[in-house]
């Protein structure tokens, strides 16, 4: 069928007309027509990430017609979208949903790229980009946290401040950096905003287009065998289009239903208006930042944070450590349990941190 | 013997504190009781004993000084430990920061570390001051505007004490068993009334007025009950000053005073319980209840003393009817209305059918009353549940909570203007509660509404997907079939 598309004569019409005006097709048969091991298993990860991101920048962007980001109207703006906009409830809690299930799946797929070992050569790069894309989805969440201005969102972002200004040497200038000033309020809100709505996107889907980049140049990893150092990859291929990709919008699909229950029957809450004076029970940072949170009531404030900068700069250039060319799990047994370890610990400390 | 001091001290301090919360009783209930309407549950005394007017404050006691030597505090640190604790305390107190020194209250001469000159009779050395001596002692600084106009105090309280029943009983009995300053504000280790850690800040006066009036020893001469605090502890004005640390809720002190600690006359609880509840004291001052002066149902006829409670719509009726007599209501005698207040004693009978019988004209009146409020708070209850159940399936509710907010304004207003007895005002107020709160329920049930309507449709959209879902997989398996007949895997691109 490939075989098919690839020797078909481009029609004439108005397909025609484009081609002749672009050349299209022979992107999209750059792009698309290429072939990945029949062993590959991505488990969707990556490209449901991908998806999410394009639900969040769709429903972002229409969230953005309606919100209001100043700590007088900010509120305000968030109950009318839940109550006079039309759809606006099912666009917020897509949204909300959509950040936190977007955080899991790029976990998830960190995890699936680093137990089978596909961060090896040739794809250093692209792991490192990897974690930077990460980085920049938890700081997604972490300022779109506090764009509601009720109490939840005020807190929490209070006590996330808190830690990074507990950060050795510029902890001050970065919680300064951070809030805008000594507390969080409006100045917080609006870099909050327009980091969220325009620093955010314009990076991540700056790097994310070389992430990709990377992954069509040096093809999908096979989890069996290492790629040589010296001429092209061994073993049986199949087709990325249709085959794989097929595989994969069934899976955006599925997200899709997923997320269209959780917005239906769990739609995105909201809790009363931010206060400075009134201080909620039971105030902790959102789920992805609430193990090093937990962590940080266990050891000295000091080695509570730098352990966690540390172990992401490990995380980093992990595929300069890790440099035999294994990529069985059963012949790395040391680093796949010392990092199963921690990351069941990590696991454990969220938990806690949910029922403290 | 010096441990035996001590005791007493600490019981006397204790005395005077809890004797607020007890005067109600005391002054019903012995023999210088002055109310003649006491509260529930104890006779009315037959007569008023006058006033005895208290000493004139003596003056300040005369000792040399040079304005800055206390070889006091330097000998009595260094004698033992208790002599050094009581220094210390001294030092740390409002009077040792405040330029206070021992002679002040001791006499003597504070120059000389020579105990024959320092502590010498003979130039005003005291000693301790008995406790008859030790008012004076306070008084003749705490009576002088112009000592106290430094540190920004009143200085009425000495000749306040002598009004109060404290103060009386020493007068006029020479009882030293009844609370002088020193038991509520200590001696040496005084602090300001604002430190949270004084015995004389409001959430920890109820405890000190308990140490004596809750001790049954102590009141079994007075012939006082030593239940109130308990008692008090229980009330919604312990709740929220005990448990809630609600500062502004009353204490003993709010309602008995605390220099002329008295219990409040049958004549005066209304302004006494008004200087809090302003809006329901002015509501109440429009009732005919108010107009019926001495037989007038008073706040604690309806409400209690140290044991008001949440009121609610079982103020209105006993379960069953009570026993009526004509003595419920009348003095036989007199030919009066009597409102026997022994009859409220027990919270069970502060009921509006306790006076009003069912026969009555007014009693009809009161089950309107009864019926508006009822169908009010039913509306107000009903559209909270609501509201709970949108809010619990996620739903954003602030419209709804906004409206019942109001709802629970008018509900107040009207629960409140019972208080005028007036049915046409009473029944206009709850009607408006009613209204409010339907409208909050209405807001309310359109949000579950709403999300059944959203649930329908994510029955809906999730079929149109798995629809899609099953397409890919037949288009899926079309093509792995079609790519198995033409050779499937090949070699790497």
């Amino acid at each position: 069928m490939t075989a098919e598309i690839e020797q078909r004569p481009a029609p004439e019409g108005q397909g025609g007309w484009i081609e002749k005006r672009t050349g299209a097709r022979e992107l999209m048969a750059a792009l698309l027509h290429v072939r990945i091991p029949v062993e590959a298993r991505t488990l969707y990860f990556g490209g449901i990430a991908l998806f999410l991101f394009g639900i969040q920048a769709a429903t972002g962007t229409l969230l953005a017609l309606y919100y209001k980001p100043t700590p007088d109207a900010a509120y305000n703006s968030i109950v009318s979208i839940m109550s006079d906009v039309s759809f606006g409830w099912l666009i917020r809690s897509i949204h909300h949903w959509a950040a936190n299930l977007m955080i899991l799946f790029v976990v998830f797929h960190l995890l699936r790229v680093f137990y089978q070992a596909a961060f090896k050569y040739p794809r250093e790069l692209t792991w490192i980009i990897g974690v930077g894309l990460l980085g920049l989805t938890m700081v997604f969440g972490f300022t779109g946290y506090l764009l509601p201005w009720d109490q939840r969102a005020y807190w929490a972002t209070v006590v996330g401040t808190d830690i990074a200004g507990a950060v050795p040497f510029i902890g001050d200038q970065l919680l300064l950096l951070l809030r805008g000033g000594t507390d969080v309020t409006e100045a917080t809100l609006s870099r909050f905003f327009g980091i969220h709505v325009l620093v955010l996107p314009i990076a991540l889907a700056g790097i994310l287009v070389i992430h990709l980049t990377l992954v069509h140049q040096l093809g999908l990893a096979n989890p069996k065998r290492p790629d040589p150092r010296d001429g092209p990859p061994q073993g049986a291929t199949k087709p990325f289009f249709p085959d794989y990709i097929l595989d994969e919008v069934i899976a955006w699909y599925l997200l899709l239903a997923i997320l269209v229950v959780l917005a239906s029957l769990f739609p995105a809450g909201l809790d009363d208006p931010a206060d400075p004076l009134v201080t909620p029970e039971g105030t902790k940072p959102e789920w992805y930042f609430l193990g090093v949170y937990e962590f940080l009531k266990l050891v000295p404030r000091t080695i509570g944070i730098l352990l966690p900068i540390v172990g992401l700069l490990l995380l980093t250039v992990w595929p300069f450590l890790e440099r035999s060319p294994e990529v069985l799990m059963r012949r790395r047994i040391f680093v796949v349990v010392v990092a199963t370890a921690i990351l069941v610990f990590g696991i454990a400390l969220t938990v806690v941190g949910f029922r403290s | 013997m010096a441990g035996l001091r001590r005791d007493r001290r600490i019981g006397l301090r204790v005395a005077a504190g809890l004797l607020g919360v007890g005067l109600l009783l005391v002054v019903a209930g012995t023999t210088f009781a002055e109310d003649p309407s006491p509260s529930p549950g104890v006779s009315p005394s037959p007569s008023i004993p006058p006033t005895v007017p208290g000493p004139a404050a003596p003056r300040p006691i005369a000792h040399p000084t040079d304005g800055s030597s206390n070889q006091c505090y330097d000998c009595h640190a260094a004698v033992n430990e208790r002599q050094k604790a009581i220094a210390d305390a001294w030092q740390g107190s409002v009077h040792g920061t405040g330029g206070v020194t021992c002679a002040d209250c001791h006499g003597g001469d504070p120059r000389s570390d020579r105990m024959g000159i320092a502590m010498d009779r003979e130039i005003g050395f005291i000693g301790t001051p008995s406790r008859e001596q030790t008012v004076g002692v306070c008084g003749s600084c705490h009576s002088d505007p112009e000592r106290m106009r430094a540190y920004k105090l009143p200085t009425d309280q000495y000749s306040k004490y002598w009004t109060s029943v404290h103060g009386q009983q020493l007068l006029t009995a020479s009882d030293t068993r009844v609370a002088i300053c020193i038991d509520c504000h200590g001696s040496h280790d005084i602090k300001k009334a604002s430190d949270p850690t004084a015995a004389v800040y409001p959430p920890n006066v109820p405890a000190l007025c308990a140490g004596c009036h809750a001790d049954a020893e102590l009141m079994e001469p007075y012939g006082i009950p030593t239940d109130q605090y308990d008692v008090y502890q229980r009330s919604v004005h312990g709740e929220a000053l005990l448990v809630n640390a609600d500062v502004r809720a009353p204490s003993c002190t709010s309602c008995h005073g605390s220099h002329d600690a008295k219990p409040p006359r049958s004549t005066e609880v209304v302004e006494v319980c008004g200087k809090c509840h302003t809006a329901t004291q002015e509501l109440y001052l429009e009732s005919r209840h108010s107009e019926l002066e001495q037989a007038a149902p008073k706040c604690w006829t309806c409400h209690g003393t140290h044991d008001v409670s949440q009121p609610s719509e079982a103020l209105f009726f006993h379960p069953e009817p009570p026993q009526y007599l004509c003595t419920t209501c009348h003095d036989l005698e007199n030919q009066t209305l009597r409102i026997e207040l022994d009859q409220f004693a027990d919270p069970a009978d502060r009921r509006c059918d306790t006076c009003h019988h069912p026969e009555s004209d007014i009693y009809a009146q009161v089950e309107a009353i009864a019926g508006s409020l009822s169908e009010a708070e039913t509306a107000y209850a009903d559209a909270e549940t609501r509201i709970a159940e949108a809010a619990d399936i996620g739903m954003i509710v602030s419209d709804a909570d906004v409206a019942l907010s109001e709802a629970n304004t008018s509900l107040i207003q009207a629960q409140a203007a019972v208080h005028t007895t007036k049915l046409t005002l009473i029944s206009e107020t709850a009607g408006e509660a009613t209204t409010k709160a339907e409208s909050a329920s209405d807001l309310a049930q359109a949000k579950l509404d709403e999300s059944v309507f959203r649930r329908s449709a994510m029955v809906i959209v999730v079929a149109l997907i798995v629809l899609n879902v099953v397409a890919l997989y037949a288009v899926k398996r079309y093509l792995e079939r079609t790519s198995r007949g033409s050779g499937g895997g090949a070699p790497p691109a």
